[in-house]
C-alpha cells in the first residue's frame, strides 16, 4: 500500500461516510456539513487521479459557495423547532430498495467492463485543461458563461419579495 | 480489479446514496444535496475514466468543470426556487405542494 494508495481508501471512506451523514441525518445542518464533507472527499479523489486543478474547482464551488447557499436557504426557509414529517418505514424501505437495485444493476455492468490501459502519463496541467477549453470545447464554454449569467438573474427575479405585487398591481388576478 | 473499478465502485456508491436520498428525503434542501451527490458521482465517474482508461484525460476534465458548472446554476436556481417557495406555501416539504393535484 503506497502513499496514493492511503490517499484513495481515506478520500474514498471520507466520501462514502460523508454521503450517508447528508442523506441520513435528521438535522438539514448535518445534512449539509455531510455534504461538504463528501465533497471533501470527491476532492481527494481528484487528488490521487492526478488532477489538482479539478480538486480546488470542486472545493471552491461546491463546499465553498453551494454550501453556503444553502445554510442561507435554510436559514430564510426552514424553522428548526418545527415538528418534522414522520416518514413511514415502507416509504423508507422502498427507497433502499430502489437504490440497492440500482447499486446492483450498476454493479453487475462493472463486473463484466473491460478497460483499455491509459495512453499517456496521469498528470494534467491546468495549462492543457486550459488550452482545451479555449479552443476545441469554446462553445460550450461560452454556453456555460451564458448559462451562470442567465441563473443568476433567474435566481435574483425569482427570490425577489415583491415579485407577485409586480405582475398584478392591486391584488387583482 | 484494477484502479478504476475501484474508482468507478466508489462513484457508484455515492450516486445509490445520492439516489436514496432523492426518493426518500421530503425537504427539498435534503433532496437538494442528494441531487449534488448523484452529480459529484457523476464528475468522479468521468474523471476517473478519462485519466485511468485510453484516451485524453483534460477532456475529462473539461468534461467535468463544465458539470460542476451546470451544478452550481442548477443549485442557485434551485434554491431561490425553494426561498420562494416557502414565502408562498410556508413549507418547503414536498408533501404539502400539491396545489397542482385537482
Amino acid at each position: 500500500m503506497n502513499w496514493n494508495g492511503f490517499l484513495f481508501g481515506a478520500s474514498a471512506a471520507l466520501a462514502l461516510i460523508g454521503a450517508l451523514f447528508a442523506v441520513g441525518l435528521k438535522n438539514i445542518f448535518h445534512n449539509i456539513l455531510g455534504f461538504a464533507l463528501a465533497l471533501v472527499g470527491v476532492a481527494g479523489l481528484f487528488l490521487t487521479l492526478g488532477s489538482d486543478f479539478l480538486a480546488i474547482v470542486l472545493l471552491l464551488v461546491y463546499v465553498g459557495a453551494l454550501g453556503i447557499a444553502m445554510v442561507y436557504a435554510v436559514m430564510l426557509s426552514q424553522p428548526l423547532d418545527a415538528p418534522r414529517a414522520r416518514r413511514s418505514r415502507a416509504k423508507i424501505a422502498g427507497a433502499a430498495l430502489l437504490a440497492a437495485a440500482v447499486a446492483a444493476a450498476l454493479w453487475l455492468a462493472l463486473r463484466g467492463a473491460r478497460f483499455p490501459p491509459p495512453a499517456g502519463s496521469l498528470e494534467v496541467t491546468p495549462q492543457m485543461t486550459g488550452y482545451r477549453l479555449l479552443t476545441d470545447y469554446v462553445l460550450a464554454f461560452e454556453l456555460i458563461s451564458v448559462l451562470l449569467v442567465v441563473a443568476m438573474i433567474g435566481a435574483v427575479m425569482v427570490a425577489r419579495k415583491d415579485r407577485g405585487a409586480a405582475r398584478r398591481p392591486g391584488g387583482a388576478p | 480489479m484494477s484502479w478504476l473499478h475501484w474508482y468507478l465502485v466508489v462513484a457508484v456508491l455515492l450516486f445509490c446514496i445520492g439516489l436514496y436520498g432523492l426518493v426518500q428525503r421530503r425537504s427539498l434542501i435534503g433532496m437538494l444535496i442528494a441531487l449534488e451527490l448523484m452529480l459529484a458521482a457523476v464528475s468522479l465517474n468521468v474523471v476517473a475514466i478519462t485519466s485511468l482508461s485510453g484516451g485524453q484525460s483534460s477532456v475529462g476534465q473539461v468534461v467535468a468543470i463544465i458539470l460542476i458548472g451546470v451544478a452550481a446554476a442548477e443549485g442557485a436556481v434551485a434554491l431561490s426556487l425553494f426561498v420562494a417557495i416557502q414565502r408562498e406555501v410556508q413549507s418547503i416539504n414536498v408533501e404539502n405542494l400539491s396545489e397542482l393535484k385537482g
